[in-house]
């Protein structure tokens, strides 16, 4: 429908005129970087990704200014932060203009008395925590990325939190947003006003029509975000189980046991512990009664972790957990913080090891329907894994997924591995199919596409207005009310579809 | 000064942990080289696999630090018990 026009010399003198010629990168190395995200991409169509131009500006005036211009000339404008996204919100569509934040990675002010951080959208939580440490204060939101994304792309997908049961979820952690609208205006954006205020019923509440809008709304450039107080004490404790049935009601009884300080509780199925056991030096060596896992972990202070923990243990082990022992307990807490420096391998049929990029589903279902669930990916997964032989099943996690309280819905990630190098067009078909019916269970089971990453890739975006049902509708009037050129993040979300009827799109002007 | 000698890092002798697994140094597992026939692992001198392993358990206790004051173990949980 869309596509960008070639970017020409007076164009590019424009935005070194806004960005100074170091803001400014057209060269191929820039360009080819920004194209890609971490999760399974058609590499041997990378050149119908490659942006025009990438732009590193420093300020929200700066990025107001681009986004006026490529509304003058009908350019795409896709926002980037870290990149490592498990979808393709940062991947763009039709070329244009990247809009790299990096460079904004300030912290503009730190307020212990209301208990707030202000910050550029370039910034990484990693080094943002580094600085609070010193203030005995935290900013808890811990993806597994959390050593590389950043807050931009945190806000731009409404990220996930590994320990979001206790404190909340990207969506709870930010209060306040500076945001460039998709016409170059510079607003504030809340709950309703106050940029420290954390809730409000003035008028919509806007911060949630923003947040995880994929940068097709605009784009961040200022981010008022939570402080809590660090915790003294963490608690990680690990339990194996015989089956995946006694794990998943070992879930159940934890994750409602109203243990406040309970931030995050994880189960492994079968599949995961063969795929573990296989390549995992933590369960190498584990006995082969070790059939499924449970993972949970604990932040507070230490009179309240305490007794809290011995209380979670007496659960586990009732329910017919084993402690799996401190070393392999808090080594493999500590590595979930960090799953994106894991080199990534799987397994062909025959056994041999090849490289595999990851795909990662990241469903959101509630807690009845996830045995069944369970057993219908694994067989579509098992389907195309045997027809093509480019596919590996490492099995499935279930994460809690309700914000300050551990129960009710999970954050359901069957991961696959696809061996990139083999991709061609009857391969990449075969992955999107595969894509597609793993989402048509979701949404058979009354669940969501997408807890974390966004609906912004095949397989899942066209599934969008389905699972939005008169909702997308809404999502169409919004959409073109605030980007009537379609300049923002075009062809995400299915939203070309709000142009249909006579709406004028990026490229076609 | 000692330049590098590959000959003088050679590992130690696999020895076999499961069909899939060999352990040239305690608790380093190994996919078996078996298993590597499209893609062969290459020759890593014993310095670097040492470095890297003790590099990933920096990282997991400097992760630990990161996150809270002090990690609380079920060793120590338990201790307290009456």
């Amino acid at each position: 429908m869309t596509t960008a026009v070639a970017l020409s010399d007076p164009v590019l003198d424009e935005l070194r005129a806004i960005l100074g010629e170091e803001g400014v990168l057209p060269n191929l190395s820039a360009r080819y970087n920004r194209t890609r995200v971490p999760s399974p991409f058609p590499v041997h169509r990378w050149a119908d990704y490659v942006p025009d131009v990438v732009v590193l500006p420093r300020t929200a005036e700066q990025v107001s200014a681009v986004v006026k211009l490529a509304n003058r000339y009908r350019i795409p404008v896709v926002p980037r932060a870290g990149g490592t996204g498990l979808a393709d919100g940062a991947v763009p569509l039709r070329r244009g203009i990247i809009v790299d934040v990096k460079l904004m990675n300030r912290i503009h002010d730190i307020d212990l008395v209301d208990r707030t951080v202000t910050v550029g959208p370039g910034i990484n939580m990693l080094k943002l925590n580094e600085e609070l440490r010193k203030y005995g204060v935290i900013y808890p939101d811990d993806p597994a990325s959390y050593p590389c994304s950043l807050v931009g792309g945190r806000i731009g997908t409404s990220g996930w939190s590994l320990i979001g049961g206790r404190y909340g979820h990207t969506r709870d952690l930010v209060i306040s947003m500076q945001w460039v609208l998709p016409n170059g205006e510079i607003v504030e954006i809340g709950d309703g006003g106050g940029r420290k205020i954390r809730k409000s019923s003035t008028g919509y509440s806007l911060k949630h029509l923003f947040m995880g809008s994929q940068g097709t709304l605009g784009i961040c450039t200022e981010a008022t975000l939570e402080l809590v107080p660090r915790p003294e004490v963490e608690f990680s404790p690990f339990f194996a189980y015989p089956d995946f049935q006694t794990a998943y009601e070992s879930t159940g009884a934890l994750t409602k046991s109203g243990l406040a300080t309970l931030a995050g509780v994880v189960l492994f199925d079968e599949w995961k512990l063969r795929y573990l056991r296989r390549d995992d030096e933590a369960y190498i060596p584990q006995p082969d009664n070790v059939r499924a896992v449970v993972a949970t972990a604990m932040y507070g202070t230490k009179d309240e972790v305490t007794p809290a923990a011995k209380r979670l243990m007496k659960i586990a082990r009732e329910t017919g957990g084993n402690y799996l022992g401190d070393e392999i307990s808090q080594g493999d807490w500590a590595a979930r913080h960090d799953r994106y420096a894991t080199p990534l391998h799987g397994r062909l049929r025959n056994g041999q090891v090849v490289p595999m990029s990851w795909h990662c589903e990241d469903a959101a279902l509630n807690y009845s329907v996830l045995p069944q669930v369970r057993l219908e990916w694994h067989a579509i997964a098992e389907k195309y894994i045997d027809r093509y032989g480019v596919f590996d099943d490492w099995g499935m996690f279930f994460y809690t997924n309700a914000a300050h309280k551990p129960w009710g819905d999970y954050l359901v990630e069957i991961d696959i591995g696809i061996w990139e190098q083999k991709l061609n067009d009857e391969n990449w078909a075969a992955w999107v199919q595969c894509k597609r019916e793993i989402t048509e269970v979701t949404l058979k089971y009354g669940g969501s596409i997408t807890a974390c990453h966004g609906s912004t890739r095949e397989g899942d975006a066209e599934y969008v207005p389905a699972e939005m049902g008169g909702g997308f509708e809404v999502m169409k009037a919004i959409k073109r009310s605030l980007d009537p050129n379609n300049i923002m993040n075009p062809g995400k979300n299915e939203l070309d579809r709000a142009y249909e009827d006579g709406g004028f799109a990026a490229g076609e002007g | 000064m000692v330049g590098f000698r590959l000959s003088a890092q050679k590992p130690p002798e696999a020895r076999r942990i499961n069909d899939d697994v060999i352990m040239r140094f305690d608790h380093v597992y190994e996919v078996a080289p078996e298993k590597m026939q499209i893609f062969p692992q290459q020759d890593i001198p014993a310095w670097d696999t040492l470095r890297i392993v003790a590099s990933r358990w920096d990282h997991l206790d400097w992760m630990h630090a990161h996150w809270a004051d002090s990690i609380l173990s079920v060793e120590e949980l338990e201790a307290e018990e009456p």
